[in-house]
């Protein structure tokens, strides 16, 4: 019972951001809060992963491997945010943008925000995932529309229409899910311990159509293409560290989802083959669009959204791939994008600020005018297109060994390709806003102490976690294929 | 019995396909509620069950009377230029409507065993109203509209969790319930803030975000 920690930390919080008014020690309480999180994670982590204990109460919660690792995910971009967040809301507030009521509700906000995310990852009931999931839309709707300017509400609306109509998809297929249960002889329950217990006798037929249902619904909130038509929107005109929680986090609950969904598909069917065309297609498709929206554009935070959807395409492609080697691959991917992305984030959300502007051919010399967050960035864009020593260089590289070793020769060739044509892309558009003359009489800047701990850590997390993988090759397999049962 | 409100609820729908104006949008909404409280009505006096007593009550009371006048209400208060700015026309509506029935009758039979005649016309009305709800959104382009449209594809898939899957656990439906509502209430906050900022809520003007 002591891991119900997780929903009292935000709780908790939730309830002093009401109550207190002093911006600066909210933003301090959320810190040590989600620091808190982070440890109460990694224990967890330790229990359901190297002890093989399942946590579960009430018959309603039920945490294993796969929903611990994605709470550490969830951990650890949350508090490098809630640092970030410091400065970026003092800042704000300094201003004028943001008044304190509305920067009290910006900090309320972001605790429904990863409470429902964390209730999305420890839900064991499929019907209640849907409501958390739809949960997260609701919130972060709010958060996408913050500066009420017209393009954010543009954005907000076009987030929470598209969001919903793809989610009711994804109950059809929950309840196709539970109509194939019904017809099994299971009980009246839609827990996925049981499903996954009854997966064997289900109608094969019907487990199809429902899959088919559920990648498009989850998937639509996953960022998946063609659906991901929400995504560079409600990206580009969130706030930045709320971008960071959607592109990091929120994206990934959605494959945790599919995952989900996915090792019942895969049980109830007898072989992987039909869950991994389906994954491959959808990957496949992500990166061609992904590729063809970095190389034409001028948005600085849309060309982040866009990244996001080839990295999920990356992501699935790997649970398309299947095996333990892939499997590896697309942990240690979803970890490493969801840190890799915040810092590019943050790093955007300063430039933003200092130059006022989204428009990257108007951003000059951020290097000579920001120093700490400019070499930040740059470091973050080699770690985010994959170039070693940084772990997303070794996650795709696995991801890429697997395909070669199962004799997918032309989808990962494709993936080769469109791997090298993004990072030519990214490094074009960086290049010129980084280096050069910045704009005259613009003063230098130093960023706040809590922005800068949220770029040294999640800097430190990509590169130490790319490297240490070397020596823990071997059993990291292992575990990756445990988490990742089935695929 | 059964049988003539779903038929009924397919109707229904129809006519939302057809509807020129947000007003009969919303009243038709609300008539497609109130079959589906019959319907789940008719189900718990047959079941005995307590539980489908709640949830009809629940559907009732926030289908049938809150949300329709909380949708009748904002139809009111901002003004909005009452036509709905058809895309397709009514006529095309129509047999684009009836096409979906096809479909989804097509499609049921793939799913359902043949013994069962009335579970597949429950499947065919379910897949009928939520392909309706999802024609309204993209082709009814006003914010409120795509409101609606949201909450008739909700109805349908409510239809279809309540006839072929014997309804849902009880929590959960509570919750989904409670989601709807807040959804309904978020939704409306958002007509609100785009009506102020761009004096009209035509979604298909909402094109500034681009590439």
């Amino acid at each position: 019972m002591r891991f119900l920690v997780i929903f009292i930390i935000p709780v908790i919080l939730g309830l002093i951001s009401l109550c207190v008014r002093r911006i600066k020690f909210l933003g301090l309480a959320h810190a040590c809060g989600y620091l808190l999180l982070i440890i109460a994670s990694a224990a967890i982590f330790f229990k359901t992963v190297f002890l093989h204990q399942g946590l579960g109460a009430f018959n309603f919660f039920f945490l294993d491997g796969l929903s611990a690792f994605f709470l550490a995910v969830i951990a650890m971009v949350g508090f490098s945010a809630s640092l970030y967040s410091i400065g970026y809301i003092q800042a704000d507030i300094d201003k004028g943008i943001l008044s304190l009521r509305k920067s009290q509700l910006y900090y309320l906000l972001f605790d429904l925000f990863l409470l429902s995310m964390i209730m999305v990852v420890s839900v064991n009931n499929l019907g209640m995932l849907w409501v958390c999931i739809e949960m997260t839309t609701l919130v972060s709707a709010f958060l996408v529309g913050f500066y009420q300017t017209k393009e954010s509400l543009e954005a907000a609306w076009k987030y929470i229409i598209v969001c919903s109509v793809g989610i009711i998809l994804a109950l059809l297929g929950t309840i196709l899910f539970s109509y194939a249960l019904s017809l099994a002889g299971g009980p009246k329950s839609l827990n996925w311990t049981e499903m996954i217990a009854y997966s064997q006798k289900l109608d094969k037929n019907i487990l199809k159509i429902a899959f088919i249902f559920i990648l498009v619904g989850y998937g639509t909130k996953a960022g998946l293409a063609p659906m991901h038509t929400w995504l560079p929107d409600a990206h580009s005109q969130a706030i930045s560290p709320i971008s960071a929680l959607l592109s990091g986090v929120l994206l990934k609950t959605a494959v945790y989802a599919i995952i989900r969904f996915g090792m019942i598909v895969n049980q109830g069917l007898g072989s992987t083959s039909y869950f991994s065309h389906l994954l491959t297609v959808f990957g496949l498709v992500c990166l061609v669009i992904a590729a063809g929206f970095i190389i034409i554009q001028k948005d600085l935070k849309r060309l982040l959204a866009y990244s996001s959807i080839e990295h999920i395409g990356i992501i699935c492609l790997g649970l398309g791939i299947g095996g333990g080697i892939a499997c590896l691959g697309v942990l240690v991917h979803i970890f490493n994008h969801a840190a890799a992305k915040s810092l590019m984030f943050f790093g955007a959300g300063n430039i933003v600020k200092k130059y006022g502007q989204h428009n990257m051919r108007m951003i000059r010399g951020v290097v000579g005018s920001m120093p700490f967050t400019g070499i930040m960035f740059l470091l973050g864009t080699f770690a985010l297109t994959g170039f070693p020593p940084f772990a997303l260089f070794f996650s795709e590289l696995l991801v890429i060994v697997a395909g070669f070793l199962k004799g997918a020769y032309i989808v990962t060739g494709l993936l080769l390709f469109f791997l090298a044509l993004i990072f030519s892309a990214m490094i074009y558009h960086f290049n010129r806003m980084l280096f050069g003359h910045a704009p005259k009489g613009m003063p230098r800047t130093k960023e706040p102490l809590g922005a800068k701990a949220a770029f040294v850590i999640l800097l430190a997390v990509i590169s130490i976690s790319g490297l240490s993988l070397a020596w823990i090759y071997k059993p990291a397999v292992l575990i990756a294929q445990q988490i990742l049962k089935g695929i | 019995m059964e049988t003539v409100i779903i038929l009924a609820i397919i109707i229904v729908a129809y006519l939302m396909m057809a509807a020129k104006r947000i007003a009969s949008l919303v009243s038709a909404f609300r008539l497609q509620s109130f079959l589906l409280f019959v319907y789940t009505l008719i189900e718990a006096i047959k079941q005995r069950n307590t539980e489908l007593y709640i949830v009809a009550l629940l559907l009732f009371v926030l289908k049938v009377v809150l949300i329709p006048s909380i949708l009748a209400k904002i139809v009111r208060k901002i003004k909005v230029n009452e036509n709905l700015g058809l895309f397709v026309n009514v006529q095309l509506s129509l047999i684009i409507g009836l096409g979906f029935t096809y479909c989804s009758w097509i499609f049921s039979r793939m799913v359902v065993p043949q013994q069962e005649p009335f579970m597949a016309i429950a499947l065919t009305a379910s897949f009928t109203v939520t392909l309706a709800g999802m024609f309204i959104m993209i082709f009814r382009m006003k914010a409120l509209s795509q409101t609606v449209g949201l909450l008739v594809m909700e109805n349908g898939i409510f239809l279809l969790g309540a006839s072929i899957a014997g309804g849902m656990p009880f929590f959960v439906e509570i919750a989904i319930f409670m989601d709807v509502l807040i959804s309904v209430i978020i939704l409306n906050v958002f007509v609100h803030r785009i009506n102020k900022l761009f004096t009209h809520i035509d979604a298909g003007k909402l094109n500034q975000l681009k590439g």
